[in-house]
């Protein structure tokens, strides 16, 4: 298990392919840098960073990247093979996956989020961040670790969700908010430290469960999906 | 038949027929790019996402009419239509421009192209505008069914229809061509940098999507200058604002100030820019 995990981990960073995934946190401090250094007052600066850029868009694309790059990659070049051929329980293959996307996407959103955090309003609130981030990572990750196991093309699958569901159906339509990971992350986040930034549709335990739900629920899913997993050629 | 030095002949012939030129490939090329941009002439799997963003697209846009139509309700006008849907022009970008350029890395396919009159010019070219006219016809027929439900409903005769045609719906076009020319450079230029489709996808949608908070960053500082420069950042309010520019005080939601030529230089350079990469892209390509 832990030699999956270490291939998965060089797959994603071998090559310094892992400086792909540092301009997103980067800008997102440095906005918030800038921002300080022009003496913006957090209350207008907040809401942009940390919610329209942080939580709607470093958050859900690493994850993103990560998730689908973990398993989907593998999938799509057919080197799958090599690990399903080896006596390893496919348990083991998506819990090693699973942890790695969910450690590197919740580093990579965590700690620019609590920078953030902590520069727009206080300690208490960065660790708010970054606690909702973790949870939000750990949801989004089994999502497309999932989907990259139902269907060829899991990248769209997962930007459809995120630019049409939660983007453009989570303005409009409130109904959709219940099926929204980025609005579990934001009801976290503002009942650990209520602040005028956050704006928490979702109460806390429908928050806490429903991630609960789509960690663990997908993890459990892509599980029994990986048992029954028949190779395809290219296709389409 | 016999002759000296021949073991075997088997009957291979050359062609002697005519051979078509760049232009031919160009053209074939061309016509393969935006066929496969909606998965024409290929199988259902590929047909769902462009023709899902097709389907929202066309749907916005009958709602509108109709609204207009019944209720005389302009939820948008043709300058607005365009950003409202911004969201779905990235989701197509990001699904058709690694279908133009990533498949033909991966299929290792580049040295078999290159091998034929094509120059880098002619393949760059050809899925550029590709992919131009395929994101124009996701713009602009929703623009038509617009202008053509307004105009069977407008009183006022062929003068108000004309005024109709000539002072909304080819402005709305110029602007979508605008739109078309933008998204597909910059998206064909970031998905020619990998075969993976997947990367590419996430790459394109990445790039689009972290510019535009920053124009809302941007235009919160203290300062007019740098509110009036903030649309320069990402590539939707860059085209708000060289079309704020050109009609001179259009309102579109967004304060250039002074700056409007910059708006423009910006926005010509960003197209530039992101071809002559492209072109620079395939002076050389790998054969695998």
């Amino acid at each position: 298990m832990s030699t999956v995990a270490y291939i998965t981990a060089r797959g994603l960073f071998g090559r310094r392919r892992a400086l792909l995934l540092l301009p997103l946190p980067l800008l997102l401090v440095g906005l918030a840098l800038i921002c300080e250094a022009y003496d913006v007052s957090p209350a207008d600066w907040g809401q942009p960073v940390v919610v329209g850029l942080g939580l709607a868009v470093v958050l859900p694309v690493t994850a993103l990247i990560v998730g689908t790059g973990v398993l989907g990659s593998e999938v799509d070049d057919g080197t799958i093979i090599h690990i399903l051929t080896k006596p390893l329980p496919r348990r083991d293959i998506i819990l090693a996956k699973m942890l790695v996307a969910a450690g590197v996407t919740a580093v990579t959103a965590a700690v620019p989020l609590f920078v953030v955090g902590a520069l727009a309003e206080s300690v208490r609130f960065g660790l708010a961040l970054a606690v909702g981030a973790v949870a939000g990572a750990l949801a989004y990750s089994a999502l497309f670790l999932l989907l990259s196991l139902l269907t060829r093309r899991p990248v769209l699958v997962g930007l459809a969700y995120i630019l049409v569901w939660e983007g453009l159906l989570g303005r409009f339509v409130s109904g959709t908010r219940v099926l929204s990971i980025e609005q579990y992350v934001i009801g976290i986040a503002d009942k650990i430290a209520p602040s005028a930034i956050l704006d928490g549709k979702v109460s806390l335990p429908v928050a806490v469960v429903m991630s609960a739900i789509f960690a663990v629920g997908g993890t459990l899913y892509a599980i029994n999906r990986l048992g029954s997993f028949s190779m395809a050629g290219e296709t389409s | 038949m016999s002759d000296a030095g021949v073991i075997h002949d088997i009957g291979y012939q050359r062609y002697e027929g005519p051979r078509l030129g760049r232009a031919a490939v160009f053209g074939a090329l061309y016509q393969h790019g935006l066929r496969a941009s909606f998965g024409l002439g290929r199988s259902i799997k590929a047909k769902i996402f462009p023709w899902l963003v097709v389907g929202i697209v066309l749907l916005v846009a009958v709602i509108n009419a109709a609204a207009r139509a019944q209720f005389d309700v302009i939820l948008f006008d043709y300058f607005e239509f365009d950003s409202t849907i911004s969201w779905l022009i990235i989701f197509f970008v990001a699904i058709v421009a690694p279908e133009l350029m990533s498949r033909d890395m991966r299929a290792g396919v580049l040295p078999l192209y290159f091998s034929r009159p094509l120059r880098a010019a002619d393949y760059v070219g050809a899925k550029v505008a590709s992919l131009v006219t395929a994101v124009f016809l996701l713009l602009g027929v929703p623009q038509l069914i617009m202008f053509l439900t307004a105009a069977f409903t407008l009183d006022g005769g062929i003068g108000k229809v004309w005024e109709e045609f000539y002072g909304a719906l080819l402005p709305g076009w110029a602007y979508s061509l605008l739109w078309a020319v933008l998204f597909a450079s910059i998206s064909l230029l970031i998905a020619s940098l990998t075969g993976k489709r997947a990367f590419a996808a996430g790459g394109i949608v990445a790039f689009f999507l972290m510019t535009t908070p920053v124009v809302g960053v941007l235009s919160i500082l203290p300062s007019e200058t740098a509110q009036d420069l903030a649309g320069l950042v990402s590539p939707m309010s860059l085209i708000n604002g060289v079309y704020i520019w050109l009609a001179d005080g259009v309102d579109l939601g967004l304060d250039v100030g002074r700056f409007g030529p910059i708006y423009g230089i910006e926005a010509f350079c960003l197209v530039a820019v992101a071809l002559l990469l492209l072109l620079a892209r395939y002076r050389k390509v790998a054969s695998l």
